[in-house]
Protein backbone atom coordinates (compact mmCIF):
# COMPACT_ATOMS: atom_id res chain seq x y z
CA UNK A 1 0.00 0.00 0.00
CA UNK A 2 1.39 3.58 -0.66
CA UNK A 3 1.16 6.01 2.05
CA UNK A 4 1.03 9.87 1.63
CA UNK A 5 3.09 11.33 4.72
CA UNK A 6 1.89 15.39 4.83
CA UNK A 7 5.03 17.86 3.86
CA UNK A 8 7.45 18.87 6.88
CA UNK A 9 7.31 22.44 7.42
CA UNK A 10 10.17 24.55 7.15
CA UNK A 11 10.35 26.91 9.40
CA UNK A 12 13.25 29.07 8.28
CA UNK A 13 14.13 28.79 4.73
CA UNK A 14 15.36 31.76 2.50
CA UNK A 15 12.98 33.55 0.37
CA UNK A 16 14.45 35.77 -2.52
CA UNK A 17 13.98 39.63 -1.63
CA UNK A 18 11.05 40.29 -3.91
CA UNK A 19 9.51 36.60 -4.45
CA UNK A 20 7.70 36.07 -8.02
CA UNK A 21 4.00 34.55 -7.51
CA UNK A 22 5.92 31.41 -9.66
CA UNK A 23 8.28 31.18 -6.46
CA UNK A 24 5.80 32.27 -3.82
CA UNK A 25 3.40 29.12 -4.84
CA UNK A 26 6.85 26.66 -5.13
CA UNK A 27 8.26 27.95 -1.73
CA UNK A 28 4.68 27.53 -0.04
CA UNK A 29 4.45 23.87 -1.62
CA UNK A 30 7.55 23.17 -0.53
CA UNK A 31 6.14 23.87 3.26
CA UNK A 32 8.24 27.17 3.52
CA UNK A 33 6.11 28.61 6.22
CA UNK A 34 8.43 31.96 5.53
CA UNK A 35 6.44 32.26 2.17
CA UNK A 36 3.21 31.66 3.79
CA UNK A 37 4.20 34.81 6.14
CA UNK A 38 4.72 36.56 2.87
CA UNK A 39 1.75 36.25 1.29
CA UNK A 40 -0.07 36.93 4.72
CA UNK A 41 1.78 40.29 4.69
CA UNK A 42 0.97 41.07 1.13
CA UNK A 43 -2.27 40.78 1.09
CA UNK A 44 -3.57 40.49 5.01
CA UNK A 45 -4.72 44.05 5.01
CA UNK A 46 -6.58 44.56 2.12
CA UNK A 47 -7.99 41.05 2.68
CA UNK A 48 -9.01 42.25 6.70
CA UNK A 49 -10.77 45.90 5.39
CA UNK A 50 -12.46 43.58 2.45
CA UNK A 51 -13.80 41.21 4.98
CA UNK A 52 -14.61 44.33 7.50
CA UNK A 53 -17.12 45.78 5.49
CA UNK A 54 -18.70 42.98 3.81
CA UNK A 55 -19.21 41.23 7.48
CA UNK A 56 -19.66 44.80 9.76
CA UNK A 57 -17.55 43.51 12.32
CA UNK A 58 -13.75 43.20 12.74
CA UNK A 59 -13.74 39.95 14.96
CA UNK A 60 -15.54 37.93 12.10
CA UNK A 61 -13.33 39.89 9.87
CA UNK A 62 -10.59 38.28 11.41
CA UNK A 63 -12.12 34.71 11.75
CA UNK A 64 -12.97 34.99 7.87
CA UNK A 65 -8.87 36.01 6.90
CA UNK A 66 -7.79 32.93 9.31
CA UNK A 67 -10.18 30.66 7.41
CA UNK A 68 -8.91 32.31 3.45
CA UNK A 69 -5.56 31.76 4.54
CA UNK A 70 -6.33 28.32 5.62
CA UNK A 71 -8.11 27.09 2.79
CA UNK A 72 -4.89 28.61 0.70
CA UNK A 73 -2.77 26.50 2.10
CA UNK A 74 -5.29 23.43 2.05
CA UNK A 75 -5.61 24.15 -2.16
CA UNK A 76 -2.29 25.27 -2.84
CA UNK A 77 -1.28 22.22 -4.46
CA UNK A 78 -4.42 22.73 -6.74
CA UNK A 79 -3.73 25.82 -8.11
CA UNK A 80 -2.28 25.86 -11.83
CA UNK A 81 -2.06 29.89 -12.19
CA UNK A 82 -4.29 30.24 -14.94
CA UNK A 83 -5.04 33.52 -12.76
CA UNK A 84 -2.76 35.27 -10.71
CA UNK A 85 -1.78 34.22 -7.02
CA UNK A 86 -3.46 37.34 -5.94
CA UNK A 87 -6.76 36.97 -7.54
CA UNK A 88 -7.18 33.52 -6.54
CA UNK A 89 -6.75 35.06 -3.00
CA UNK A 90 -9.39 37.26 -3.07
CA UNK A 91 -11.29 34.77 -4.97
CA UNK A 92 -10.76 32.56 -1.77
CA UNK A 93 -11.19 35.40 0.56
CA UNK A 94 -14.92 36.87 -1.09
CA UNK A 95 -16.17 33.03 -0.78
CA UNK A 96 -15.12 32.81 2.36
CA UNK A 97 -17.11 36.34 3.49
CA UNK A 98 -20.04 34.85 1.08
CA UNK A 99 -20.42 31.46 3.94
CA UNK A 100 -19.70 33.84 6.86
CA UNK A 101 -22.66 36.29 5.39
CA UNK A 102 -24.95 33.32 5.19
CA UNK A 103 -24.09 32.07 8.72
CA UNK A 104 -24.86 35.63 9.64
CA UNK A 105 -28.40 35.87 7.59
CA UNK A 106 -28.89 32.21 9.52
CA UNK A 107 -28.59 33.67 12.64
CA UNK A 108 -29.85 36.90 12.35
CA UNK A 109 -27.37 38.91 14.04
CA UNK A 110 -26.26 41.00 10.63
CA UNK A 111 -28.15 44.51 11.95
CA UNK A 112 -27.39 43.80 15.35
CA UNK A 113 -23.53 43.34 14.44
CA UNK A 114 -22.68 45.73 12.13
CA UNK A 115 -20.96 49.18 13.44
CA UNK A 116 -22.62 51.88 12.68
CA UNK A 117 -23.19 55.63 13.49
CA UNK A 118 -24.78 56.37 16.63
CA UNK A 119 -28.46 57.43 16.53
CA UNK A 120 -29.04 60.91 16.69
CA UNK A 121 -25.76 61.65 15.52
CA UNK A 122 -25.52 63.79 12.59
CA UNK A 123 -23.06 61.99 10.60
CA UNK A 124 -20.47 63.34 8.19
CA UNK A 125 -19.76 61.66 4.77
CA UNK A 126 -17.39 59.20 5.92
CA UNK A 127 -19.75 57.82 8.25
CA UNK A 128 -22.66 58.69 6.29
CA UNK A 129 -20.98 56.89 2.97
CA UNK A 130 -19.92 54.03 5.55
CA UNK A 131 -23.73 53.32 6.76
CA UNK A 132 -24.88 53.76 2.95
CA UNK A 133 -22.00 50.95 1.55
CA UNK A 134 -23.45 48.64 4.24
CA UNK A 135 -27.19 48.45 2.33
CA UNK A 136 -25.89 47.80 -1.26
CA UNK A 137 -26.11 44.73 -2.78
CA UNK A 138 -23.74 42.10 -2.35
CA UNK A 139 -21.94 42.50 -5.86
CA UNK A 140 -22.28 46.31 -6.07
CA UNK A 141 -20.68 46.60 -2.33
CA UNK A 142 -17.77 44.20 -3.43
CA UNK A 143 -17.10 46.30 -6.41
CA UNK A 144 -17.22 48.96 -5.35
CA UNK A 145 -14.71 47.99 -1.99
CA UNK A 146 -12.17 46.44 -4.43
CA UNK A 147 -12.17 49.30 -6.93
CA UNK A 148 -12.78 52.55 -4.68
CA UNK A 149 -12.03 51.66 -1.47
CA UNK A 150 -8.86 49.04 -1.91
CA UNK A 151 -7.50 49.88 -5.31
CA UNK A 152 -8.23 47.28 -7.29
CA UNK A 153 -8.31 47.49 -10.89
CA UNK A 154 -11.32 46.33 -13.13
CA UNK A 155 -9.33 43.73 -14.81
CA UNK A 156 -8.24 42.23 -11.08
CA UNK A 157 -11.84 42.58 -9.63
CA UNK A 158 -13.15 40.93 -12.52
CA UNK A 159 -10.84 37.96 -12.54
CA UNK A 160 -11.69 37.55 -8.41
CA UNK A 161 -15.55 37.86 -9.09
CA UNK A 162 -15.27 35.86 -12.61
CA UNK A 163 -17.50 38.39 -14.77
CA UNK A 164 -16.26 40.18 -17.55
CA UNK A 165 -14.56 43.76 -17.06
CA UNK A 166 -17.47 45.47 -18.65
CA UNK A 167 -19.64 43.76 -15.63
CA UNK A 168 -17.15 45.11 -12.93
CA UNK A 169 -17.26 48.54 -14.53
CA UNK A 170 -20.86 48.26 -14.76
CA UNK A 171 -21.33 47.07 -11.10
CA UNK A 172 -19.40 49.78 -10.11
CA UNK A 173 -21.85 52.62 -11.75
CA UNK A 174 -24.83 50.83 -10.22
CA UNK A 175 -22.67 51.46 -6.78
CA UNK A 176 -22.01 54.70 -7.31
CA UNK A 177 -25.38 56.35 -8.57
CA UNK A 178 -26.88 54.11 -5.47
CA UNK A 179 -24.84 55.57 -3.05
CA UNK A 180 -25.14 59.06 -4.86
CA UNK A 181 -29.08 58.16 -4.11
CA UNK A 182 -28.56 57.60 -0.33
CA UNK A 183 -26.59 60.35 0.44
CA UNK A 184 -28.50 62.59 -1.53
CA UNK A 185 -31.77 61.37 0.53
CA UNK A 186 -29.76 61.48 3.90
CA UNK A 187 -28.95 65.32 3.14
CA UNK A 188 -32.68 66.31 2.70
CA UNK B 1 -28.12 67.99 -28.21
CA UNK B 2 -29.85 69.71 -25.62
CA UNK B 3 -27.72 68.71 -22.17
CA UNK B 4 -30.77 68.62 -19.72
CA UNK B 5 -30.54 67.81 -16.01
CA UNK B 6 -31.97 64.57 -16.48
CA UNK B 7 -28.60 63.35 -18.95
CA UNK B 8 -26.06 63.71 -15.88
CA UNK B 9 -26.22 60.28 -14.87
CA UNK B 10 -25.63 59.21 -18.02
CA UNK B 11 -22.95 61.07 -18.95
CA UNK B 12 -21.05 60.19 -15.58
CA UNK B 13 -21.41 56.34 -17.37
CA UNK B 14 -20.24 57.51 -20.80
CA UNK B 15 -17.00 59.84 -21.23
CA UNK B 16 -18.03 60.75 -24.42
CA UNK B 17 -21.05 62.73 -22.80
CA UNK B 18 -18.72 64.69 -20.35
CA UNK B 19 -18.01 68.39 -22.07
CA UNK B 20 -21.48 68.68 -22.50
CA UNK B 21 -22.21 67.91 -19.14
CA UNK B 22 -19.32 70.14 -17.70
CA UNK B 23 -21.05 73.47 -20.14
CA UNK B 24 -24.00 72.58 -18.63
CA UNK B 25 -22.82 72.51 -14.94
CA UNK B 26 -21.36 75.65 -15.35
CA UNK B 27 -25.14 76.86 -15.44
CA UNK B 28 -26.88 74.47 -12.91
CA UNK B 29 -26.14 74.61 -9.10
CA UNK B 30 -28.10 71.46 -8.29
CA UNK B 31 -26.24 69.25 -11.01
CA UNK B 32 -22.93 70.72 -9.95
CA UNK B 33 -23.92 69.60 -6.10
CA UNK B 34 -24.93 66.28 -7.64
CA UNK B 35 -20.88 66.18 -9.65
CA UNK B 36 -19.33 66.89 -6.77
CA UNK B 37 -20.70 64.25 -4.51
CA UNK B 38 -20.01 62.08 -7.49
CA UNK B 39 -16.57 63.14 -6.69
CA UNK B 40 -16.79 62.80 -3.31
CA UNK B 41 -17.60 60.00 -3.13
CA UNK B 42 -14.70 58.52 -4.80
CA UNK B 43 -12.62 60.37 -2.35
CA UNK B 44 -14.10 59.74 0.64
CA UNK B 45 -13.93 56.01 -0.08
CA UNK B 46 -10.17 55.64 0.15
CA UNK B 47 -10.68 56.58 4.12
CA UNK B 48 -12.96 53.96 4.38
CA UNK B 49 -9.88 51.38 4.45
CA UNK B 50 -10.17 49.96 7.31
CA UNK B 51 -6.51 49.23 9.14
CA UNK B 52 -6.08 48.02 12.56
CA UNK B 53 -3.34 45.46 14.47
CA UNK B 54 -4.10 41.97 14.86
CA UNK B 55 -1.19 40.45 16.78
CA UNK B 56 -2.63 37.65 17.09
CA UNK B 57 -4.02 36.80 13.23
CA UNK B 58 -0.95 35.17 12.31
CA UNK B 59 0.56 33.57 14.61
CA UNK B 60 -3.39 31.85 14.49
CA UNK B 61 -3.10 31.57 11.14
CA UNK B 62 0.31 29.89 11.66
CA UNK B 63 -0.82 27.24 14.50
CA UNK B 64 -3.67 26.33 12.35
CA UNK B 65 -0.94 25.37 9.59
CA UNK B 66 1.17 23.87 11.38
CA UNK B 67 -1.62 21.63 12.65
CA UNK B 68 -2.67 20.49 9.20
CA UNK B 69 0.84 19.75 8.14
CA UNK B 70 1.34 17.44 10.77
CA UNK B 71 2.16 14.12 9.38
CA UNK B 72 -0.82 11.73 8.56
CA UNK B 73 -0.87 8.33 7.79
CA UNK B 74 -3.52 8.24 4.65
CA UNK B 75 -3.95 5.74 2.30
CA UNK B 76 -3.88 6.85 -1.44
CA UNK B 77 -7.02 4.99 -3.09
CA UNK B 78 -6.35 2.97 -6.47
CA UNK B 79 -8.30 2.60 -8.97
CA UNK B 80 -9.19 -0.47 -8.29
CA UNK B 81 -9.78 0.12 -4.49
CA UNK B 82 -12.28 2.41 -5.48
CA UNK B 83 -14.08 -0.40 -8.09
CA UNK B 84 -14.05 -2.43 -4.93
CA UNK B 85 -15.72 0.08 -2.24
CA UNK B 86 -18.40 1.37 -4.56
CA UNK B 87 -18.96 -2.77 -5.33
CA UNK B 88 -19.17 -3.29 -1.65
CA UNK B 89 -22.02 0.09 -1.16
CA UNK B 90 -24.06 -1.22 -4.24
CA UNK B 91 -24.14 -4.47 -2.42
CA UNK B 92 -25.12 -3.04 1.18
CA UNK B 93 -27.48 -0.84 -0.58
CA UNK B 94 -29.37 -3.61 -2.63
CA UNK B 95 -29.07 -5.61 1.02
CA UNK B 96 -30.59 -2.53 2.89
CA UNK B 97 -33.19 -1.22 0.28
CA UNK B 98 -34.42 -4.80 -0.78
CA UNK B 99 -34.76 -6.20 2.60
CA UNK B 100 -37.88 -9.16 2.96
CA UNK B 101 -40.66 -7.69 4.24
CA UNK B 102 -41.19 -9.81 7.55
CA UNK B 103 -45.14 -9.50 7.74
CA UNK B 104 -46.49 -8.17 11.27
CA UNK B 105 -47.02 -10.68 14.21
CA UNK B 106 -50.93 -12.00 14.54
CA UNK B 107 -50.80 -10.22 17.45
CA UNK B 108 -49.67 -6.76 16.74
CA UNK B 109 -52.04 -4.28 17.72
CA UNK B 110 -53.60 -1.34 15.73
CA UNK B 111 -51.58 1.15 17.35
CA UNK B 112 -48.43 -0.55 16.24
CA UNK B 113 -49.37 -1.31 12.78
CA UNK B 114 -46.63 0.54 11.67
CA UNK B 115 -43.37 -0.76 13.38
CA UNK B 116 -41.37 -3.26 12.45
CA UNK B 117 -41.26 -6.09 14.28
CA UNK B 118 -38.05 -7.23 16.19
CA UNK B 119 -36.82 -9.74 13.35
CA UNK B 120 -37.11 -7.44 10.66
CA UNK B 121 -35.28 -4.37 12.49
CA UNK B 122 -32.33 -6.27 13.50
CA UNK B 123 -31.70 -6.94 9.65
CA UNK B 124 -32.62 -3.33 8.82
CA UNK B 125 -30.06 -2.37 11.34
CA UNK B 126 -27.30 -4.55 10.72
CA UNK B 127 -28.00 -3.54 6.84
CA UNK B 128 -28.21 0.01 7.73
CA UNK B 129 -24.79 -0.52 9.78
CA UNK B 130 -22.98 -2.09 6.37
CA UNK B 131 -24.39 0.49 4.00
CA UNK B 132 -23.14 3.62 6.29
CA UNK B 133 -19.43 1.87 6.60
CA UNK B 134 -19.43 1.92 3.04
CA UNK B 135 -20.92 5.16 2.95
CA UNK B 136 -17.99 5.97 5.19
CA UNK B 137 -15.27 4.91 3.22
CA UNK B 138 -16.58 7.15 0.06
CA UNK B 139 -16.68 10.20 2.03
CA UNK B 140 -13.02 9.71 2.93
CA UNK B 141 -12.24 9.18 -0.31
CA UNK B 142 -14.23 12.65 -1.30
CA UNK B 143 -12.26 14.31 1.15
CA UNK B 144 -9.11 14.41 -0.84
CA UNK B 145 -10.89 15.16 -3.85
CA UNK B 146 -12.45 18.66 -2.41
CA UNK B 147 -9.06 19.44 -1.17
CA UNK B 148 -8.50 20.03 -5.26
CA UNK B 149 -11.80 21.39 -6.03
CA UNK B 150 -12.62 24.71 -6.92
CA UNK B 151 -12.92 26.24 -3.29
CA UNK B 152 -16.46 27.92 -4.01
CA UNK B 153 -17.61 24.61 -5.15
CA UNK B 154 -16.00 22.73 -2.87
CA UNK B 155 -17.76 24.97 0.12
CA UNK B 156 -21.09 23.92 -1.22
CA UNK B 157 -20.44 20.15 -1.48
CA UNK B 158 -18.90 20.54 2.03
CA UNK B 159 -22.41 22.80 3.15
CA UNK B 160 -24.51 20.28 1.68
CA UNK B 161 -22.71 17.06 3.18
CA UNK B 162 -22.67 18.49 6.44
CA UNK B 163 -26.14 19.27 6.36
CA UNK B 164 -26.56 15.66 5.29
CA UNK B 165 -24.71 14.65 8.19
CA UNK B 166 -26.52 16.42 10.58
CA UNK B 167 -30.11 15.28 9.24
CA UNK B 168 -28.45 12.06 9.58
CA UNK B 169 -27.37 12.51 13.20
CA UNK B 170 -30.90 13.89 14.09
CA UNK B 171 -32.77 11.59 12.48
CA UNK B 172 -31.00 8.54 13.99
CA UNK B 173 -31.05 10.13 17.63
CA UNK B 174 -35.32 10.20 16.70
CA UNK B 175 -34.36 6.34 15.91
CA UNK B 176 -32.90 5.41 19.89
CA UNK B 177 -35.90 6.83 21.21
CA UNK B 178 -38.42 4.95 18.93
CA UNK B 179 -36.46 2.04 17.09
CA UNK B 180 -39.52 0.28 15.65
CA UNK B 181 -40.95 3.49 13.55
CA UNK B 182 -40.91 3.08 10.12
CA UNK B 183 -41.50 6.13 8.70
CA UNK B 184 -37.94 7.34 11.14
CA UNK B 185 -36.28 3.99 8.92
CA UNK B 186 -37.53 5.44 5.76
CA UNK B 187 -36.34 8.66 6.32
CA UNK B 188 -32.56 8.18 7.09
CA UNK B 189 -32.75 5.80 4.04
CA UNK B 190 -33.28 8.46 2.26
CA UNK B 191 -30.93 10.51 3.76
CA UNK B 192 -28.39 7.99 2.66
CA UNK B 193 -29.41 7.69 -0.60
CA UNK B 194 -29.22 11.54 -1.01
CA UNK B 195 -25.08 11.20 0.63
CA UNK B 196 -24.31 8.18 -1.28
CA UNK B 197 -25.32 9.97 -4.66
CA UNK B 198 -23.32 13.39 -3.65
CA UNK B 199 -20.45 11.35 -2.97
CA UNK B 200 -20.60 9.79 -6.20
CA UNK B 201 -21.26 13.13 -8.18
CA UNK B 202 -18.44 14.46 -6.42
CA UNK B 203 -15.95 11.71 -7.22
CA UNK B 204 -17.28 11.53 -10.54
CA UNK B 205 -16.31 15.78 -11.03
CA UNK B 206 -13.83 16.56 -13.13
CA UNK B 207 -11.45 18.96 -11.01
CA UNK B 208 -11.06 21.80 -11.67
CA UNK B 209 -8.75 25.14 -10.33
Amino acid sequence: MVWEIGLPLRFAANLPQNPTDAELVGECRRGNLRAYERLYELHAARMKSIAFHLLGSRADAEDTVQEAFLKVYKALNGFEGQSSLSTWIYRILINCCYDAMRKQQRLAEQPARREMAAPGEKPNLKLALKAALSRLNDRQRIVFLMFEVEGLKHSEIAAVLEVPEGTSRSWLFEAKRELKRMLMETAT
Amino acid sequence: MKFECGDLERALAVSELMPEAREHLKHCAACRREYRLWNEISNTAKLLHEDWETPDLWPNIRKAIEAEAQPRSRPVWTKWQIWAVAATLVLAAALFFARPKTPAPETATSGNRDFLTEQALHEVEANEAAYRRSIEKLSQLAQSKLKNLNPATAVNYREKLLMLDSAISDTRASLDHNRFNLRLQMDLAGLYREKQQTLEELLTRDQKN
